[in-house]
């Protein structure tokens, strides 16, 4: 009879043989550390929300001294950008087309003329509806200025008349824990979760199907070693990249792009040990379902792009239809992004965030636990 | 050789219904959940004042759909919901204000902001700035119509709905993932099993090897586009101003780019593991993040709006939205026609060239 080693021997021999597959493979190893530095750098410098300079065409068919004025007061905080002159509508609709300016501010005949006599006036904005969001960005700021100025002209006209002038209510913004409204500092924890999702679940789930796909499963279950330690032993290594990138990826965006870290470490480590878990969990669960690595990496991926989508790291869940918003608690990279963004950026503490780890954790075990089941089923 | 990749694709249904489930899906996903604008915004009251003023602010202010009072307490307890994400802003009210306002004197109210998320912060700030603006116009009680009006029109999309700047972007990034990365995958499968050195072997051609290898993922990612464009269509009615013809011809030029990609990370890559992270890293993550599908293109530093010029999805994207929401035509998209031409014939030649180096 054959005696069996004992089982930390059998954890070390798979873990050691693991990490060594995995480190002799330069292309992978490099793939694991030099493609989540270029993501984040790319990511860090070509997300940017904060609009500002966009091009705006000036149709002035008032062309005094005022519009020009209201024109060079208007570019003047950085926001829109001179995109040069129209002259009539049918240009600012191809422009629009073509792309080369993205908004045009039409001046009516007659502004400066109507403002002195005290008429009403209209000013039109016209925007290219494209991109919805750099729209509400040009609009707000041609709001927020003309608005002003609306303001501005009441009060003169009250004090031509005698009138004392009216109080307005001013609110003074003061801005939390990210006051010039930088991108990268909220896009960078959004890299750090969309990453283990790649680095783990994607490789998880392709690794296994490969060994299926050549055998060498079947080859290493007939040995004594138990299917769970073999398991084990295969997550052992992505654990530890998982958490190498994720420390590499920080560094890199405090050091680059100057993310806040306002909270603990510590936090950060046991939401992103908890979140692999998940993350590793959901990759060998489809390495059960699949049976090609090509299956492995579509299945891969139509978990991963619904579970990043749904999870607050790209839009605001709360933006969502309320029936999503449901189904976003039961998405687990929802709650690593939350704790990332918290601890990072506004220091939180456990006590603001314990049921999200907690959730964290009970869908890693959940997750492992179904996984491995199905690993030992379709094993026997 | 087509026919034979044909079953190929065909003898392995999971891996054919997984590639046509995921636009349908993702496209859904997409056009549901993908959407910046909020209403309904939690906000925490600070009210030291609580006189009639004040209350007619927070009315004004919450009044509308933009924003919902979620709790009216101190600024400590305002913290503490920010920071776990309970609210997003938070009006403070300071003691005398309403006296302020009696004495002829501007009410000063401070408005606290989450800033994490500037996309929404920055909503929020211009959301607040209107509503107080208009409560201190109705205060003033100035003769019914201002001074000064803006009118906002928004050209192509009307209602600022995000399904509509969206779609064409995703079809974008679906025919980059179908093409590049399952065509990397098979190609690489087969020289990981050893199997394409057994075709070489055969009396089939090269050309005829790459050509057939090619050729179905051709129309698998043709149909993808369809779905996307029937499905957008259909469901969150997004518009086709342009010519259909036009729109699928300008599909075809990119799906051979990418295949092209495909087959050169397949030959450099050897393993699929290896292809799927060269791949995405190549072709995913540009087209999701350098074509303009997301970001403005002149939102970007210079080096990456350079960088951007070499990738094929952001000629595709501008093309598409072109022809979906803005009717352009060949006289205004000539252009990206021309670029998407010359980078799928320099990739294939490439690739091709690769390809033959490898066996010699």
């Amino acid at each position: 009879m054959i005696v069996k080693p004992r089982w930390s021997v059998q954890l070390r021999a798979v873990v050691r043989k693991e990490i060594r597959q995995t480190v002799r493979d330069r292309r992978i190893m490099f793939m694991l550390i030099v493609a989540p530095l270029l993501q984040t750098v790319v990511f860090g410098f070509a997300v940017d929300f904060q609009f500002d300079h966009v091009p705006t065409l000036v149709v002035d068919h008032d062309a005094s001294a005022q519009s020009r004025q209201h024109v060079h007061r208007l570019l003047a905080d950085g926001t829109l950008r001179d995109a040069g002159h129209a002259t009539e509508l049918g240009e600012v609709q191809r422009r629009l087309q073509t792309g080369d300016a993205a908004a045009a501010l039409v001046l009516p005949a007659g502004l400066a003329r109507d403002l002195a006599a005290q008429r009403p006036a209209e000013v039109q904005v016209i925007l290219d509806g494209g991109d919805s969001n750099r729209a509400v960005v040009v609009a707000g700021a041609a709001s927020r200025y003309f608005g002003e100025t609306a303001e501005t002209l009441v009060k003169e006209r009250m004090a031509a008349r005698g009138i004392a002038s009216p109080p307005l209510i001013r609110a003074t913004p003061r801005i939390w824990f990210n006051p010039s409204l930088k991108t990268p500092p909220f896009m960078i924890p959004g890299v750090m979760t969309i990453l283990l999702v790649i680095t783990t679940t994607l490789v998880t789930a392709m690794g296994l199907a490969r060994e299926r796909e050549m055998g060498t499963l079947e080859q290493v279950l007939v040995t004594p070693i138990r299917p769970l330690f073999l398991l084990v032993g295969k997550m052992t290594p992505f654990l530890v990249i998982g958490c190498f990138d994720v420390l590499l990826v920080l560094t890199a965006g405090v050091w680059i792009f100057g993310v806040p870290i306002h909270g603990s470490l510590a936090l950060v480590a046991t939401g992103t040990v908890l979140y692999v878990l998940c993350t590793l969990g959901i990759g060998l669960l489809i390495s059960t379902v699949s049976r090609t690595q090509q299956q492995a990496f579509l299945a891969g991926f139509l978990f991963a792009m619904p579970a990043i989508l749904l999870s607050g790291v790209m839009t605001p869940i709360r933006a969502m239809p309320t029936w999503l918003q449901v189904v976003t608690y039961f998405n687990p990279v929802r709650y690593y992004i939350e704790v990332l963004r918290a601890v990072l950026l506004k220091g939180a503490g456990l006590v603001d965030i314990w049921w999200r780890l907690l959730a964290l954790l009970g869908f890693g075990l959940a997750l492992l636990t179904i996984a491995s089941l199905r690993f030992r089923k379709r094993v026997a | 050789m087509a026919s034979k990749e044909v079953m190929h694709i065909r003898r392995d249904p999971r891996t054919l219904y997984m590639a046509l489930a995921m636009p349908v899906v993702m496209l859904l996903i997409f056009g549901f959940g993908v959407s910046f604008d909020m209403d309904r915004i939690p906000l925490v009251v600070l009210d030291g004042d609580r006189t009639v003023a004040s209350r007619s602010l927070v009315r004004a202010v919450s009044a509308g759909h933009e924003f919902v009072v979620a709790a009216d307490s101190d600024e400590p307890t305002a913290l503490r919901m920010i920071r776990r994400g309970q609210a997003l802003a938070a009006l403070a009210i300071p003691a005398g204000y309403q006296r302020e306002l009696a004495i002829g004197r501007d009410g000063e109210v401070q408005l606290i902001v989450d800033g994490a998320d500037g996309v929404v912060a920055n909503q929020i700030l211009s959301k607040i700035d209107g509503l107080v603006r208009a409560e201190s116009l109705r205060r003033i009680d100035v003769a019914a119509e201002p001074p000064l009006q803006v009118k906002v029109f928004t050209l192509f999309n009307p209602e600022a709905r995000s399904a509509l700047f969206m779609v064409p972007g995703l079809a974008v990034y679906l025919l980059a993932i179908a093409a590049v990365l399952l065509t990397a995958l098979t190609v690489s499968g087969e020289w990981e099993r050893g199997s394409m050195e057994q075709l070489f072997a055969s009396p089939v051609g090269r050309l005829e090897i790459v050509l057939g290898k090619l050729l179905p993922y051709l129309g698998l990612g043709m149909l993808q586009l369809l779905l996307v464009v029937a499905v957008g269509a259909m469901i969150f009615d997004v518009p086709i101003r342009g010519s259909v013809a036009l729109l699928f011809f300008v599909g075809f030029l990119f799906l051979a780019g990418m295949l092209g990609q495909g087959l050169f990370i397949s030959v450099v890559a050897r393993s699929q593991l290896v292809a799927t992270q060269a791949g995405a890293l190549s072709s995913l993550l540009p087209s999701l993040l350098l074509s303009g599908m997301l970001v403005p293109i002149e939102n970007m530093p210079r080096i990456l709006q350079a960088l951007s010029s070499i990738i094929p999805a952001r000629y595709f994207v501008h093309a598409m939205r072109g022809i979906m929401l803005k009717g352009s035509n060949l006289s205004i998209l000539w252009t990206d026609l021309v670029a998407l031409v010359i980078f799928a014939l320099a990739i294939l030649a490439l690739a091709t060239a690769r390809f033959r180096r490898r066996l010699a």
